[in-house]
């Protein structure tokens, strides 16, 4: 490497590095470090990049295109967790899986890491922890194994979760087919499936307990891992994380009548509300989205109306060159979130309906959408912007091409790190992928490696992060009356991160080599 | 001028996210017609836009 490829390369870092540091030491938040990163961007593309107004211009526009791609189904899915959490049936839930079992590993495998990843399914952003660490404080745990336990537990379910919208991020931002991107991307997430469940226990029991429930994570292990898989390879992928882990509560919930597993006797507490009306919002889910993608007039009628912008070919003054197409198209009435949104709409009428809202239900739901969704979406948006500066000017190329000469053969072990590093700096997968989903696409281009193995690299890292996002950790310790004290958890979350990542790194390494 | 951020917070944020996904249009319409001075007013205007969130995001 020349001495001057170096000097461009610590540029074109320049604005990942100054989120990271605020993020990291300065704890900004997501919205404000990614501003910032935008502004760091926008001086060294123009100064040392040769980016124009007009390039400027138009990447911002495709960055807005991406966006509203993720924010479409992030906002949805946000409304239809709302519609659900006003009529208390997410506590009912709880309740109703409590009953099926006393004995401790189960209670973990049940809560901390099949009703998480559920909650992650569902909605994200925090919700699993902040949802199950309170409730895991009700059975007894300590705050600190209260909270780790499900940051470790539902991280697997993070990419094909809240609807999808990561995996959604990373097909946006590289340009690539679900059919192409979703085999590696289910079976090194079908990995990780196995390996929180299994230390969403030892955080709690070591490996004593591990033994113990060995047999429980095996079953609902597979159970989830292959559901995810056999949704994500069928085009269903905006419900893999939710299917997934609707299977595993089924297999959990026969697992926990095991005899090994039934020797201490069940809670005997009572809710408002019934199990399966509390789960009926995501029946109605099911079959939506079900019909949307599977029954083909449906979806050819849904897929009728498509915003989308054509592009002109892109010269920066530095002679990169964009190529002229389309952006990012919107499928305003079939895309995942409007299928969220007709299930909301048609779940809040069927609550009503039984008298399950408090009077001014639906003011509250809008008003807790709001809250959780725009500062989620500033944080989206401004690093989506950002990258999209980047890529246009040469800088995510020329970061792409350092790291594969530098890495060589062996940049595989590094991929999922890299994702890692995006989930914890911006407290997102879907953030990750958006920030360095180009970068790993290209370095694997550059490197004749396969991109859907290094971008599902990429993403199982970035799920990965979820565990030890400072911003998640947050919330959940604000939960359990933890808030200022969130470094034990972290502390118990990271080592589970980093040795898992480790192991993923090794599994892509050595797929890259066997072909 | 700090007890009025304060105090709108929510309201303005808000209203930096709408800039936010509202002005690249402006943009990608100004860069379209070719117009130099309100592509580069759209531009100040987004980079005010992001130095506000920098300060109260």
């Amino acid at each position: 490497m020349t001495d001057f490829f170096i000097v461009k390369w610590i540029f074109a870092f320049l604005p990942i590095l100054t989120v990271l540091v605020l993020m990291i030491f300065k704890n900004w938040s997501g919205s404000r470090a990614g501003a910032a990163g935008w502004v760091v961007s926008l001086i060294t593309a123009t100064l040392v990049f040769g980016a124009h107004p007009k390039l400027i211009a138009y990447s911002q526009m495709k960055g807005v295109l991406l966006s509203l791609n993720v924010l479409y189904i992030i906002w949805t899915a946000l409304l239809l967790y709302n519609v659900v959490n006003e009529t208390g049936a997410i506590k009912a839930i709880g309740i109703g899986i409590q009953k099926f079992s006393g004995d401790k590993s189960i209670q973990i495998l049940i809560f901390g890491w099949i009703f998480a990843s559920f909650l992650q399914g569902v909605a994200g952003y925090g919700v699993p922890i902040a949802v199950v660490a309170p409730l895991l404080v009700g059975l007894g745990f300590s705050p600190v194994i209260a909270v780790a336990v499900p940051a470790i537990g539902h991280s697997w379910s993070v990419t094909f979760g809240s609807m999808g919208a990561s995996f959604q991020a990373l097909m946006a931002v590289s340009g690539l087919e679900a059919s192409y991107l979703a085999p590696w991307s289910a079976t090194l997430l079908g990995i990780t499936t196995f390996l929180c469940g299994i230390f969403a226990v030892h955080v709690y029991g070591g490996w004593k307990m591990v033994k113990h429930s060995l047999t429980a994570i095996l079953i609902i292990g597979t159970a989830m891992a292959g559901t995810q898989y056999a949704l994500a390879v069928s085009g269903m992928w905006t419900i893999g994380g939710f299917g997934a882990s609707l299977a595993g509560l089924c297999s959990g919930l026969v697992v926990a009548k095991l005899k090994i597993y039934n020797q201490t006797p069940p809670s005997q507490i009572q809710s408002e509300m019934g199990l399966w009306w509390a789960l009926s919002a995501y029946f109605i889910l099911i079959v939506i989205v079900s019909s949307g993608v599977m029954i083909p007039s449906v979806k050819a009628f849904l897929g009728q109306v498509k915003l989308t912008f054509t592009f002109p070919e892109i010269v920066s003054l530095k002679g990169w060159v964009v190529k002229a197409g389309k952006g990012q198209a919107i499928n305003v009435f079939g895309h995942g979130g409007a299928l969220l949104l007709y299930s909301s709409i048609i779940s809040f009428f069927v609550y009503r309906s039984k008298d399950f809202y408090k009077p001014h239900a639906l003011k509250a739901i809008l008003q807790e959408t709001v809250k959780s969704g725009v500062p989620t979406s500033l944080g989206i948006v401004s690093m989506v912007c950002f990258a999209m500066i980047m890529d246009h000017c040469q800088m995510i190329y020329i970061l792409a091409e350092g790291i594969s000469r530098a890495f060589g053969s062996i940049y595989p072990l590094v991929s999922p790190w890299i994702g890692l590093l995006g989930a914890f700096m911006t407290g997102s997968n879907t953030n990750s992928n958006v920030v360095f989903g180009v970068l790993q696409q290209e370095t694997a281009q550059l490197a004749g490696l396969s991109a859907a193995l290094m971008l599902a690299a990429q993403t199982t890292g970035g799920a990965l992060g979820s565990m030890i996002a400072p911003a998640k950790i947050l919330v959940g310790c604000s939960t359990v009356g933890l808030s200022g004290k969130e470094g034990p958890v972290l502390k118990a979350t990271l080592r589970y991160g980093l040795v898992i990542t480790g192991i993923i790194g090794i599994i892509t390494l050595l797929a890259c080599f066997i072909g | 001028m700090n007890n009025f951020l304060r105090q709108h917070s929510g309201k303005l944020k808000t209203t930096a996210l709408i800039l936010m996904l509202l002005i690249p249009f402006l943009l990608y319409a100004a860069a379209l017609h070719g117009s130099a001075f309100q592509l580069k007013l759209f531009l100040a205007l987004m980079t005010g836009n992001m130095l506000f969130l920098m300060k109260k995001g």
